[in-house]
């Protein structure tokens, strides 16, 4: 456990030693609150609910993931630090893990600041304590399921733009699969794996409050096989 | 300690490695030297497990790195060709990242990192950050990182490269003095450098061993044998026929006797072959040994002849160098 922590910290560490991490709390928080009360518009609706506000944060996840996670990887690559951290006493899956938790204390930092909007409309209405909860929960697994696969593309790449435009394309694909079944008639089977595969099917569950055990795993195993083929990809580069 | 045999290693149709074996026992300190692209950065990675390769084993205390790396990265120490080092670190907070990396226990770090800073002399720009410092420095910052957990083996690639002539100075002295206690593998296309450091040399070109040994055994192998220049006070009345004798000396060859003066002082140039003492065979590891030098003074005292000069004449480790690997 412990070196994982250490990597985590060095992470964190050159989060905040740049722009990136205060820029991207920033933004996420700022467009979040704008969305939720000037355009959704929560104050004139007749509805004690965060489904607004969570609604959205999928779609920014979609370019705010990549953001935290284009560095990771690619950034050593490029550097020539990876050769110091590959050849310290730490084994691939510890890097990765590091790396992982690093981000995901990041986005949990930043969705501690989002605790500022419940608090601030819950003494207005009566709301629902479990659905808030649910919400916090899909919220924390999805970004979960990103941040993996954000390393996974920067694992492979020497360019922080590069693996930020691809994390971000192929988080979009997975986020909204499902549409594939509002624009064509696929086969039956076909149709319900693709709905289920959509990360988006699932996040909807959780935004009504539903702690689903599909979505869960789902999203668990996205984590684990991303973080899993990350490992993978720094012992392969070791062989070729 | 290191054993290397039979190793190759390609990056796709470039192949950097072809069937390199070589050991390197405890305590030495070996330079590995080439042109660029001769391998030796190659080399250097599959030492510290950053690369495995594709054939042959690599040994470090008698265990495969590819099947340990992490009980083998915890005995080694590495600075990486152009010293890569996270620039959003000040020197101070970089090494302590290291300790704590390196699993040096909390209670040493401090200790450990100042003993580090001391020794490479980073004292003025430890609270800097990384990113603005100049290449000397990040170059000692990062032996001072390689050094910093006290490591049985040093691995370092190019250590003085970027380095003005004082600096090169310091950190050969430093070196020198971790070699004392500690194996080093070093890289470096300077040939002073392995002259000044190194107990023993691989040349290497073109992904091969293209000659291993001292700086003067190489030297000596090269050129077929040691050359040496000598005079000698003879007495009054000799001539050169004193040195008719040297001829049947083991190993001489092609003397020439360059000076006469006066009859008394008598100037040679004479080479000798390595290897000729009495039941070795010319060439091998005992002939290489074979000290003409004492043999030229035995000589000389069976003849009464006194030695004025006696000078080898050794071909310098550049000209080889060009020679190997051209």
């Amino acid at each position: 456990m412990k070196p994982v922590v250490i990597i985590a910290r060095r992470e964190l560490h050159s989060f905040f030693n740049s722009a990136v991490a205060y820029i991207a709390v920033t933004l996420f928080l700022g467009l979040t609150a704008v969305w939720f009360f000037a355009i959704y518009g929560f104050a004139a609706r007749d509805f004690a609910s965060l489904r607004g506000y969570f609604g959205l944060m999928p779609f920014l996840f979609i370019v705010l993931l990549p953001a935290i996670t284009m560095r990771s990887w690619a950034e050593e690559n490029k550097s020539g630090t990876a050769e110091l951290l590959l050849t310290m006493p730490f084994s691939e899956l510890q890097l990765v893990l590091g790396k992982f938790l690093g981000a995901l204390v990041l986005v949990l930092i930043m969705l501690a600041f989002t605790l500022a909007v419940p608090l601030t409309v819950l003494p207005l209405a009566r709301f629902e304590i479990g659905e808030i909860v649910g919400q916090y929960v899909g919220t924390v697994l999805l970004a979960c399921a990103g941040l993996s696969l954000g390393q996974f593309v920067s694992s492979l790449s020497r360019n922080q733009i590069s693996a930020f435009l691809i994390s971000s394309l192929l988080l979009l694909l997975i986020s909204v699969l499902h549409v594939v079944n509002a624009v064509s008639a696929l086969p039956r089977v076909l149709a319900l794996t693709v709905n289920h595969l959509s990360l988006l099917t699932h996040y909807e569950s959780f935004a009504r409050g539903l702690i689903d055990s599909r979505g869960v795993v789902h999203y668990a195993l996205l984590t684990v096989a991303f973080l899993y083929l990350s490992a993978r990809v720094l012992v392969i580069k070791k062989w070729s | 300690m290191i054993e290397l045999t039979e190793v190759h290693k390609s990056y796709g149709s470039l192949k950097a490695v072809a069937g390199v074996s070589f050991s390197i026992k405890a305590g030495e300190i070996v330079g590995l030297l080439g042109p660029n692209g001769a391998g030796k950065t190659t080399i250097l990675k599959i030492l510290t497990g950053f690369h495995y390769p594709d054939s042959g084993s690599a040994r470090v205390d008698g265990l495969e790195i590819s099947e340990a790396p992490l009980l083998i990265k915890r005995t080694l120490g590495y600075l990486p060709e152009s010293a890569p080092l996270y620039d959003d670190f000040t020197v101070r907070e970089y090494l302590h990242f290291v300790a704590r990396a390196r699993r040096i226990a909390p209670g040493d770090r401090q200790r450990r990192c100042a003993a580090a800073i001391e020794a490479c002399g980073l004292s003025s720009v430890v609270q800097r950050p990384i990113a603005t410092l100049s290449k000397g420095y990040r170059q000692r910052t990062g032996l001072a990182q390689a050094m910093l957990h006290d490591p049985d083996i040093l691995i370092l690639d190019e250590p003085t490269s970027g380095l003005d002539p004082n600096q090169i100075l310091e950190i050969r002295r430093l070196i020198r003095s971790l070699g004392e206690s500690k194996t080093v593998v070093l890289s470096t296309h300077i040939m002073q450098e392995v002259e000044a450091l190194c107990d023993r040399v691989l040349i290497l070109n073109k992904g091969r061993i293209a000659a291993t040994g001292t700086a003067a055994q190489i030297a000596a192998e090269l050129s077929g044998g040691a050359r040496y220049a000598i005079s000698v006070i003879a007495a009054p009345g000799s001539d050169e026929s004193v040195f008719a004798d040297v001829e049947h000396l083991a190993g001489v060859r092609d003397v020439r006797i360059s000076r006469l003066e006066r009859a008394v002082r008598i100037s040679a140039e004479l080479s000798l072959l390595p290897g000729v003492p009495a039941g070795a065979e010319a060439g091998t590891r005992e002939g290489i040994d074979y000290d003409a030098g004492a043999a030229l003074f035995d000589w000389a005292v069976a003849h009464g002849l006194r030695i004025s000069e006696l000078q080898p004449l050794r071909r310098s480790l550049e000209e080889l160098f060009v020679e190997l690997t051209r």
